[in-house]
């Protein structure tokens, strides 16, 4: 085996597959200008569409209103609110949407609240319709108001003082570090995100420099020269390590200035700290790696067998759907894994991620999905070189 | 320089069972001579030239090119052959000159030794005014002469060409054959295979006709036509494959 020629196999990869507009537009422009630009839009919409709900008025039917002349006026004080009278069926006006909500009050309203019982109020509104939903919280917000001046007239009728009613103050202090904020709030998608953009990215690449060249003919001229059938494996499978890696950290970066871009218009970012320690940043890559190698190796193995670029991309789709599914349990909140099941390739890298971004450390998982991950890795190489010297695989028609 | 002795290839379909690709193939290519594999679609010509370029391994047999043995000594024998077959492909993302550096280099050419003899061949190819064109903006016939470039780059003694003219126009064609004649006159050894009688007949100094996997004639074409009662070699061709297979 010669490094050289391993070399050469690798450079030529590269190059072809930087010269490929759609390596471009995959690696660089969706990530890092249309995820932000994508993001910004959103964000930009969401908040034009929440100011212009919250800025208009809603409009309510209040049924019964002549049984509660004190509540009406509550609701007459509040700008954000529009009673109208009643005019035929206003069930059917909240359906179309001409009224955002109905209010109906029981004859017996005023007389319960007097009495001291539970005075009952029925609110129709569609959870559906956004000013609906606005609708409602103004309501309750009204409700809610004219509710805590019954209770202060019925304490003051008992000579009692407010303070009766909250006899316990609970005064809570959080004493997470910003390291353990940030670990925490990464740790929920981080893993999951790098996990889909490795293999994302791996994919193109993969299929184009095995299957492509076979689909293309240009395997015989490489299969009657000096180098071995390992050497091209392996310059292939390390050119798929380096893209695979690149558009993984550039479709990070895109993703939090999308992030970025698009929470700061929508209304600026909260609780957010960065802060992880070199040590976790060294232990990240060390969980890394073997992962980039376990897909790439995976998935030129499979480019190798298929056929033509169609076949590969068939084949690749389940293996792409089975890592989007072992990458998404490591989202699930509470969910832990026993020793055993750090053997299983992506879900384990999946976890030792979201174990060192809360600042966890735990030796015996890291290196079992070190070395799970390398051998596996190990093994589909060995298997992509076996294919590559089978003729019925390489000349399959 | 080529000697084929007992060549045999079997294969393992799931659908047809037991294929006999190639069977008991006997000849000899000698060097300054074109040696022409005649057959029609399917014959095993494209077997035998991919068994001869170390491609595939045979079943049986025994095949020395240039006194290396395909099967014990193939990394031997690459550096021995120049390989070009219709279905051989370009990087399209690359220039025809980086294209004859890559294989100069991973045939293990020095980078001094691959830069004088590029422009030897793209002199002599007439390639120097689209040398630095990527390949996808390339016409047929430039390509064609690429794969040309690319197949003699570490000049080979030996030429294994897999009926390279195979969906060309015939100014491409013609060209291609002039410059196998002119890799003849070099002294190469040149083994050709195609399904066009016309193209054997002008260019070919043995022919062995080949028809599902049997070698059923061979020699120069005035040794063919002495042996038949025709003197057109599809005619002769005809007749062969008839009698062939009313002897099974």
């Amino acid at each position: 085996m010669s490094w050289k020629n391993i070399k050469l196999i690798f450079i030529k990869e590269l190059v072809g597959t930087i010269r490929d507009k759609r390596t471009i537009i995959a690696m660089i422009i969706i990530p890092l200008i249309f995820y932000p630009l994508l993001f910004m839009g959103i964000g930009y919409f969401g908040k034009m569409g929440n100011i212009k709900s919250e800025e208009a008025v809603s409009k309510i039917i209040i049924s019964g209103a002549e049984f509660a002349p004190q509540l009406i006026k509550y609701f007459q004080d509040n700008k954000k609110i529009e009673v109208l009278s009643a005019i035929g069926d206003s069930q059917s006006n909240l359906q179309k949407g001409e009224v955002q909500a109905i209010l109906i009050i029981p004859q017996d309203f005023e007389y319960k609240i007097k009495s001291g019982e539970s005075g009952q109020l029925i609110l129709k509104y569609d959870a559906t319709e956004a000013k609906s939903s606005i609708a409602q919280k103004r309501i309750n917000q009204v409700i809610e108001k004219y509710k805590s001046e019954i209770i202060l007239q019925r304490l003051s009728r008992l000579d009692l003082q407010e303070e009766f009613l909250t006899p316990l103050i609970l005064q809570e202090e959080n004493i997470a570090t910003a390291e353990k904020i940030t670990g925490s709030f990464l740790a929920v998608l981080l893993p999951y995100l790098i996990i889909i953009l490795i293999f994302a990215g791996a994919m193109h690449t993969a299929v184009d420099i095995t299957a492509g060249e076979k689909e293309r003919g240009t395997i015989a001229t490489l299969l009657v020269s000096q180098i071995s059938r390992l050497e091209i494996v392996l310059g292939k499978c390390f050119a798929v390590m380096l893209i695979s890696f690149t558009s993984m950290a550039l479709g990070l970066v895109g993703l939090t200035l999308a992030f970025l871009s698009g929470a700061s218009i929508a209304g600026g970012i909260e609780g957010v700290q960065f802060g992880i320690s070199i040590n976790t940043i060294f232990l990240l890559f060390l969980v890394l790696f073997p992962l980039v190698g376990l897909a790439s190796a995976v998935l030129v193995m499979v480019g190798i067998f298929a056929r033509n670029i169609r076949e590969a991309s068939s084949y690749i789709t389940p293996i792409y759907m089975l890592t989007v599914f072992l990458g998404i349990i490591s989202i699930s909140q509470g969910m832990e894994l026993s020793g055993k099941m750090f053997l299983v390739p992506v879900l384990n890298s999946s976890f030792v991620f979201k174990e060192l971004l809360m600042g966890k450390i735990y030796w015996d998982h890291i290196l079992t999905t070190f070395s799970a991950n390398i051998i596996i890795a190990g093994i589909a190489l060995f298997g992509a070189t076996r294919l590559f010297s089978k003729e019925e695989v390489l000349f399959r028609s | 320089m080529i000697q084929v002795e007992g060549l045999t290839k079997i294969f393992h379909d799931k659908k047809r069972g037991k294929v006999v690709a190639v069977n008991n193939l006997e000849f000899n290519c000698q060097k300054g001579r074109i040696f022409g594999l005649l057959g029609p679609n399917g014959a095993g010509k494209t077997t035998t030239l991919r068994i001869l370029a170390t491609m595939i391994l045979p079943t049986k047999g025994k095949v020395m090119v240039n006194g290396c043995d395909v099967v014990k000594e193939a990394s031997k024998v690459r550096r021995q052959i120049g390989f070009l077959s219709s279905e051989t492909g370009l990087y399209d993302r690359f220039t025809p000159r980086e294209t004859v550096m890559f294989f100069g280099r991973i045939n293990g050419m020095e980078d001094k030794a691959i830069k004088k003899r590029t422009a030897e061949i793209f002199h002599s190819l007439d390639m120097e005014n689209f040398q630095d064109v990527r390949v996808n903006k390339l016409s047929t016939g430039m390509k064609q002469k690429l794969s040309i470039a690319r197949s003699i780059i570490h000049n080979p003694p030996v030429l294994i060409l897999d009926e390279p003219t195979v969906g060309l126009d015939i100014i491409t064609a013609k060209t291609v054959i002039e410059y196998v004649k002119s890799f003849r006159d070099q002294g190469k050894c040149i083994i050709y295979s195609t399904h066009i009688m016309r193209e054997a007949e002008k260019l070919c100094d043995m022919i062995a006709i080949i028809h599902q996997g049997n070698l059923i004639a061979q020699g120069t074409l005035a040794e063919l036509k002495k042996n038949s009662s025709f003197d057109d070699l599809e005619e002769i061709f005809f007749e062969l494959i008839n009698q062939g297979e009313n002897l099974e």
